[in-house]
């Protein structure tokens, strides 16, 4: 297909980065064969707003509200990440109610970061009508989210040691009904998407992710999944209340657009099962721990946190010189090995697969830029 | 066990340092300690063994150097592998993208926000920053408008 004299014949297209489609601004320069692409260029950074500069100045408290900003699709995981490492790094425990308090909310907001993956994602290929539907459903937990954490969208509710406000029965009423009712929606959405022939035709064996690619790209997340690796941060490295839940983690077989999109959608099932477990289980006691320092002056180290968000695998790492201010702060963010990917996998596909590809990763490019 | 086969298959480079970390301070099963000159060599161990790269930063430590720090991790086994070199402020690192192509990004963002080069890297050129833009802003002695400095240590 592609043949000598490359030069004459190719031609640059460029996407981006005002596209409703790139999820945020992201630009893509396509080196264009024909209707095929011999070679691609992601160019990012234009929502570059500096964290990691900006936690070099400011004290270990006041760094918690840029958590939410990161990724504000799943902002909750961002927080707790955020918040375990700061907790590793002084050794202060969090109470059992706490932890679970965290991990109810963590997956609701899961859910809401899934739901709108599938209906921004599926309006990216051509389905306006999924997208009502799961925008109905994500305004409930957006609503019960509200309750507690006071926002709809960039959360800034764990703190260190605990969380600042306990959930009420309002809360727990409202989730457990919410939990029956996306339940029941589940077919609806098989019915209008998974067993639609122009989705399957778009999808199956499109954007294959092999499992040595996602090794030395460093894919996590579902999209790592859908390749047939189980590697999930709840389960290969158990934290917060995780590992008093059972649940499981779905994979795929072929590593293609389909498998990435029946992982998530399986996703929310097992997120639905972690929360009604939580919920059953849920202890009595505090919500913050107590001696929880006002004044946070770690001694000198440093320290890696990882946790699972929406997207795979975010990292915290800190490294303290014994200031009331983090030396430094790296953010390990699941977006960026992901999209490093597209690099490779937009080679010999047809211009016509670079959204679905792009949108099968679901990158959030607010992340990625940080 | 990967915390007895990394050590095994580190060994012949003659590492500077290769121990067991303290997990539940650090989070880091196995810590190592190596020139840059000798990260390819790691990395390709390191994918020998099955690894990824989670993450490659780097700490503007003092006046005169920096440490770059290269995560590793596993998608089978849970074992985290921290690799710290030292390197002296305006030397060049050996790219490892030609061996772990997700480098290729870290380095070219670690390159913008602290102006380490690496040497044999193929499009080193800024990721995050526009492209002509003058400032490092990760370096200590860099200070934004109305900021207050951060001293660099001594």
């Amino acid at each position: 297909m592609i043949t000598q004299g490359i030069e004459e014949k190719t031609f640059w297209l460029n996407l981006g980065p005002q596209h409703p489609s790139t999820h945020g601004v992201l630009r893509i320069l396509l080196e264009m064969d024909g209707e095929y692409i011999a070679s691609a260029e992601p160019v990012i950074g234009y929502g570059h707003r500096a964290h990691e500069h900006m936690a070099e100045n400011r004290n270990y408290h006041q760094f918690l509200p840029n958590m939410g900003r990161v990724d504000y699709l799943h902002a909750l995981a961002y927080n707790h990440g955020y918040c375990m490492a700061v907790e590793k790094l002084i050794g202060v425990v969090v109470p059992e109610r706490a932890e679970y308090i965290r991990v109810i909310t963590n997956e609701l907001n899961r859910l809401t970061s899934h739901l709108l993956w599938f209906g921004a994602y599926l309006m990216d290929l051509g389905a306006f009508t999924p997208f009502l539907y799961c925008f109905d459903d994500r305004e409930h937990i957006l609503d019960l989210l509200d309750q507690v954490t006071g926002s709809r969208l960039t959360y800034c509710y764990y703190r260190f040691g605990g969380v600042p406000k306990d959930i009420d029965d309002d809360f727990i009423f409202g989730t457990r009904a919410f939990i029956k009712r996306l339940r029941s929606r589940w077919v609806d959405y098989h019915n209008l998407v998974t067993k639609n022939v122009i989705f399957i035709h778009r999808a199956k064996g499109v954007g294959i992710f092999t499992k040595e690619q996602c090794q030395l790209y460093g894919i996590t997340g579902p999209s790592l999944r859908g390749s047939g690796i189980p590697y999930d941060i709840r389960k290969s490295e158990p934290y917060s209340a995780y590992p008093l839940f059972d649940f499981e983690i779905p994979i795929g077989e072929n590593g293609d657009i389909y498998d990435r999109y029946i992982v998530r959608l399986q996703e929310m099932e097992q997120s639905c099962r972690i929360i009604e477990q939580a919920l059953d289980k849920l202890p009595n006691g505090p919500i913050m721990a107590e001696k929880v320092p006002k004044r946070i002056k770690p001694a000198v180290g440093e320290v890696y946190q990882a946790v699972e968000t929406a997207r795979g695998e975010f990292g915290t790492y800190i490294v303290s010189n014994g200031d009331i201010k983090p030396y430094r702060i790296k953010l390990r963010v699941p977006s960026f090995g992901n999209l490093s990917l597209m690099v490779e996998s937009f080679k010999d596909n047809l211009v016509a697969d670079v959204v679905a590809i792009l949108g099968s990763i679901d990158v959030v490019i607010p992340e990625i830029d940080r | 066990m990967l915390t007895d086969s990394i050590p095994k298959a580190l060994s012949p480079l003659n590492l500077e340092k290769v121990a067991p970390g303290e997990y539940a301070k650090t989070g880091y099963h196995l810590e190592v300690t190596a020139t840059p000159e000798q990260m390819p060599a790691v990395a390709q161990a390191m994918i020998k063994e099955g690894c990824f790269l989670e993450s490659l930063t780097a700490v503007h430590t003092s006046k005169e150097a920096f440490t770059l720090v290269y995560h590793f991790a596993n998608f089978y086994e849970l074992c985290r592998t921290a690799v710290h070199a030292s390197l002296p402020d305006g030397a060049e690192a050996p790219t490892i993208s030609h061996i772990i192509p997700a480098a290729d990004w870290y380095e070219r963002e670690v390159y913008d926000l602290f102006g380490i080069k690496f040497a044999g890297h193929p499009n080193l050129k800024r990721l995050l920053l526009p492209e002509d833009a003058d400032i490092h802003p990760l370096r200590k002695e860099f200070a934004a408008e109305g900021e207050v400095k951060a001293e660099a240590p001594q």
